[in-house]
């Protein structure tokens, strides 16, 4: 039971269903509030969202640098940009009640809902990525080089700026409710988004790196994912703190061990053990690579477990009337 | 000027006839037939086909005096100042109609579902998708105008979107008073300008407190950022007791932290990123 502090509610005794060990009034223990009908296809989008959103930085972070295995990191980044762009829009008609009018998301644009600007920032994040991809393969000559008046330079900060959007927005929509764990997530939720998603980014692209022959600017994809993963475990140990009682079915039970399991331990900690182990140690390339491959799977694993347990502890936080009684400010 | 209810719980006999109305008016199917021993409530609370839903608070003991003590009262969508199933809904297919009352548009929502947990009160929720099997499908094509055919025949159109009270918008534009408000026996739901329905409450109030009954509105006055509700109601025990919350508060200005936040995780990591991809 939630610890809460007497109310003067308390006084009044004798209410229906209420007991002695009840932690204040309720209407026979129901939640106040409704379940959010998300599932799989949304937390898989929040997952593969972000880490298209942090791909767009990483985009414009190598396509910068005078490096030019840097640059082909930034060519492989944008096809991948665009993969997920065309992977997520799926993901997200798949979870409608009516998907065949998902179109009349398109009708509005509406400041007041973070779900009608990540769609908007979505078509934009996907005009971009392509704009971008026909640049390279302009350059590669795949396919006509006066193509590469539909890139701008400008194409690629935006690219950059969209996915910071993308990666964030999420973060804003869920603690954007009356559901108590989110609403008091309001600041870290957010920016967990971001540092997840760049994370996540880093490792995918670390892994079409080495898959793609480009091993060489992994060394410093890893240092970037090292500073997200870092910022993401403070984060987390903050919200915890921050939460207190109200935190309880995201970070306690057996979805709290599943958090610490594959997202603090396994999805930071031993990435970011490898990622030392790889800086400090002599070891054979293949060695090396193998394990930064190892490492960016378990930063991606760690990255969906914890979407799935954002979205899974809210529902049962909305299932809490004593935390819905006391909604975040 | 807006339209809404007060529910005077004071008034309310708990006989369901609000249920009822509104269920048949606007073709929704039954909640089955359950038992919860919760008092006499087995609908439990309002869903995307339930609208009205009467709540039986049945008191045992006050104090250490024992009393035989009933409060029943009828829950409905508040229809918000600021409600946060309208800011949240990406398409617009909630809006505030002319009568000042907050509508979802059924041939526009295409059941996002964001509204769901956006609203602070839990009142809206996604109708199940519509999926007939193929014998009720060929049934449907043949059979007679039974009522079961009649509200399956409206869930066919409104599975899988949003769905609440409509505060009877089609009455409404008739001149018809809203269902559950003309089926009531007692008054204990009254429907008209919310500004002439504020007066008659709070002469209610002072006249209930004369009597020594302690009631209070819910819902008027309000300093929450929900605002005052067109849907309001006289209430004799914290709200708690009835499910309503305390201080119910607006979804939407958790945004500026939230923005706020995102972006400077994201400045720190461009930052970051930079200077590692600096070149040499």
């Amino acid at each position: 039971m939630l610890a809460h502090p007497p109310s003067p509610d308390d006084a009044f005794t004798g209410a229906a269903g209420r007991r002695d060990n009840e932690p204040g009034p309720s209407y026979f223990e129901q939640p106040l509030l409704k379940r959010p009908h998300w599932g799989w296809n949304v937390i898989a989008y929040l997952f593969l969202g972000g880490i298209m959103g942090g791909t767009g930085l990483i985009t414009m972070l190598a396509g910068r640098s005078s490096i030019p295995a840097d640059r082909r990191l930034s060519r492989t980044a944008k096809f991948a940009s665009l993969a997920l762009a065309a992977i997520n829009p799926p993901l997200l008609i798949s979870h409608l009640g009516r998907p065949e009018r998902f179109l009349n998301m398109l009708r509005i644009v509406k400041f007041k809902s973070p779900m009608s600007l990540g769609v908007w920032g979505l078509v934009l994040y996907s005009g971009a990525a392509g704009g971008n991809v026909l640049y390279e393969l302009a350059e590669m000559r795949v396919a006509p080089r006066w193509l590469r008046i539909f890139a701008p330079p400008v194409l690629e900060p935006l690219q950059a700026l969209l996915g910071a959007f993308t990666a964030g927005y999420t973060g804003v929509l869920i603690s954007a409710t009356a559901i108590p764990l989110w609403a008091k997530g309001k600041r870290h939720i957010p920016a967990l988004s971001v540092c997840s998603g760049l994370a996540g980014a880093c490792a995918l692209n670390t892994i079409l790196a080495i898959v793609s022959g480009n091993d060489e600017p992994v060394e410093r994809l890893e240092r970037l994912e090292a500073v997200a993963a870092l910022a993401e475990l403070t984060l987390l140990a903050d919200f915890r703190r921050h939460a207190g009682a109200l935190g309880k079915p995201m970070f306690e039970g057996k979805r709290g061990r599943r958090l610490r399991d594959f997202t603090a331990i396994g999805g930071i900690a031993i990435p970011l053990l490898l990622n030392v182990m790889g800086a400090v140690l002599p070891m054979p390339k293949s060695l090396r690579n193998a394990r930064s491959v190892a490492a960016s799977a378990l930063t991606l694993l760690g990255g969906y477990v914890l979407r799935e347990t954002f979205i899974e502890a809210g529902k049962t936080s909305a299932g809490d009337p004593h935390a819905a009684f006391r909604q975040p400010e | 000027m807006a339209n809404g209810f007060f529910t005077d719980t004071t008034l309310c006999i708990g006989c369901k006839a609000c249920e009822v109305a509104c269920k048949q008016w606007n073709e929704l199917p039954s909640d089955g037939l359950a038992f919860t021993g919760m008092s006499y409530d087995n609908t439990l609370r309002l869903s995307g086909t339930t609208w009205r839903h009467v709540a039986f608070v049945e008191d045992r003991e006050v104090g250490t005096t024992i009393v035989n003590r009933w409060s029943m009262m009828s829950d409905v969508c508040k229809h918000c100042t600021h409600a946060g199933c309208m800011e949240a809904c990406p398409t617009g297919a909630i809006i505030r109609n002319e009568f000042g009352d907050v509508y979802i548009q059924p041939d526009v929502c295409n059941g996002c579902g964001y509204c769901v947990p956006s609203c602070p009160f839990g009142v809206v929720d996604l109708i199940e998708p519509f999926k007939p099997s193929a014998a009720k499908a060929a049934e449907y094509n043949t059979a007679t105008l039974d009522r079961e055919r009649l509200s399956e025949g409206a869930l066919q159109s409104h599975g899988g979107i949003a769905g609440k009270c409509t505060l009877c918008y089609d009455r409404q534009r008739l001149g018809f008073t809203p269902a559950c408000a003309k089926a009531c026996p007692t008054e204990s739901i009254q429907f008209g300008n919310v500004d002439d329905l504020k007066a008659r409450a709070r002469k209610r109030v002072e006249r209930l407190r004369e009597r020594g009954v302690d009631a209070q509105l819910y819902g008027v006055d309000e300093t929450t950022s929900v605002g005052d509700l067109n849907a309001f109601f006289l209430l004799t025990q914290p709200p708690e007791h009835y499910n309503l919350p305390a201080r119910p508060v607006l979804p939407s200005t958790h945004q500026p932290a939230g923005y706020a936040a995102a972006a400077l995780a994201a400045a720190a990591l461009a930052v970051a990123g930079l200077a590692i991809f600096r070149g040499r």
